[in-house]
């Protein structure tokens, strides 16, 4: 387990990639603020929600660059605690959770298939942003954290969801999906920060080899869309091994191009060279978003379009 | 030894529900629109499914056979119970679908749904005809009850 003692070195590795280093540093030392998105399927009136909140003490403001997300003050607020959650109204998720849904540009109509989808914050966006019209396969390869999924597609009211339990490099061909979402399970280094207890995943599990799982899910994913489809590629980490080195890894062994995509947060492009190796050009399309920039969880991004 | 981890177990017999007819179709959302005035045009968009004691709602898809393929575990929102020889509204369903109702809707105060979900049943008088009722408060819509004459039972999960 990393200590914020060892942060520095730790990140000293990315030196070279995170802007202002010194700001992100001091950055890990304060608590994110406290997000949440109103679930247009159950709620029409955001009034109903502010007020709400308000009267049991929070501070309510909307977030003018992404719709339908809300900032709460105190941080430590318990939303999920309140009526408003109960009533499937809100979601609480990190404003940068939106963003790989913001890039994938889901359509009533469309199949999309959002390869691990648990506890849900992506495939419910997906389904509010498609009037609960597009056609969304939820997979998890856990059934524990399934029933996660399941209870906030519940909660939220989404009918255009169905859920399945495969592992996602074996999930099975036959359906035609126009766009994918492959949010990768990951060291989740954008979301450290002090206070924070969990282990950075692959030193914990010491044999997990995240890279060669997140390829495989990348490779099946591209393989799984229709030709002219869309997947997009997200983790919440900066760790080149996982984003860049994945994405160029697919660029080699299939037929695919990155899309550049316009983000309503600050974003860097996509690295096209790490530790002496040169990297597919595509790769300055795909975006960065880190911590101390965007006030959420870093992310990287990269849509990816199937040309064969 | 430490202790093993107990884990659920994937339903691997579990099948598609099944898509039913416009008859079957029409009863059910007959029933909707009887009792609480919500159109059946409301759910003109999905597909109504069936298992053996629920109804289900699922966005209808351009083809439904290529999904009929793979292993499911849950299809759409839980839409409607059978229960003996009647039909219930579910909670999941009145809480997406309830603010398009124009009757059968009970609205309580808040302390009257504080009682409601504590004591489970609620002294309520209303010229409201027996029958399942939505229950709303303060604008929000909570979920199901049952109205008989001079009560209210609570169906609040």
């Amino acid at each position: 387990m990393v200590t914020l003692a060892e942060a520095p070195a730790y990140f000293s590795r990315y030196q070279e990639i995170i802007p202002d280093f010194e700001g992100f540093l001091a950055h890990l030392k304060r608590d994110l603020p406290l997000y949440f998105r109103l679930n247009t399927l159950k709620c029409r009136d955001p009034e109903l929600v502010i007020k709400g909140l308000e009267r049991q003490g929070a501070k309510v403001c909307p977030v003018p660059q992404i719709p339908h997300f809300y900032r709460v003050e105190p941080k430590n607020f318990p939303l999920g605690n309140t009526e408003e959650y109960y009533l499937g109204y809100i979601y609480p998720m990190t404003l940068n959770s939106a963003l790989p849904v913001l890039a994938l540009d889901p359509k009533p109509g469309e199949f999309i298939l959002d390869l691990c989808a648990a506890p849900g914050s992506k495939t419910t966006l997906i389904a509010q942003a498609t009037d609960d019209r597009a056609i969304i396969v939820a997979n998890d390869r856990r059934l524990d954290r399934l029933t996660a999924l399941v209870a906030n597609l519940k909660r939220l009211g989404i009918a255009c969801a169905l859920t399945t339990v495969y592992r996602g490099e074996e999930f099975p061909h036959g359906v035609p999906f126009d766009k994918i979402l492959v949010d990768a399970p990951c060291s989740g280094e954008g979301r450290y920060r002090q206070g924070y207890e969990g282990e950075l995943l692959y030193q914990k599990e010491g044999h997990t080899n995240l890279p060669a799982i997140q390829k495989g899910l990348l490779i099946r994913a591209f393989d799984l869309v229709r030709p002219g489809g869309v997947v997009v590629y997200s983790t919440c980490t900066i760790n080149p091994d996982e984003n860049e080195m994945v994405v160029d890894y697919l660029l080699r062994k299939r037929q695919g191009r990155l899309l550049a995509c316009k983000y309503p947060q600050p974003s860097h492009p996509g690295i096209t060279e790490w530790e002496g190796r040169v990297l597919h050009p595509d790769l300055e399309k795909a975006a960065r978003f880190f911590p101390h920039e965007t006030e959420s969880v870093g992310f990287f991004i990269a849509k990816i379009e199937r040309l064969i | 030894m430490g202790k093993k981890a107990r884990r659920k177990k994937i339903h691997q017999q579990a099948v598609w529900p099944r898509v039913v007819n416009l008859e079957e179709r029409a009863q059910v959302l007959s029933f909707w629109e009887e009792r609480f005035g919500i159109p059946k045009e409301t759910f003109d968009p999905y597909l109504l499914l069936s298992t053996a004691k629920n109804y289900w709602l699922f966005a209808t898809p351009p083809e439904l056979k290529p999904l009929q393929s793979l292993r499911v575990q849950t299809v759409g929102l839980l839409f409607t119970r059978k229960v003996s020889h009647y039909l219930k509204p579910t909670t999941t369903a009145i809480q997406r679908f309830g603010h398009l109702a124009t009757k059968n809707v009970v609205k309580l105060s808040f302390g009257e749904l504080d009682r409601l979900r504590r004591e489970r049943k609620l002294a309520y008088e209303t010229d409201l005809s027996e029958g399942y009722v939505i229950i709303s408060c303060e604008g929000k819509i909570w979920g199901c009850g049952l109205y008989l004459p001079g009560r209210l039972i609570s169906y609040l999960p």
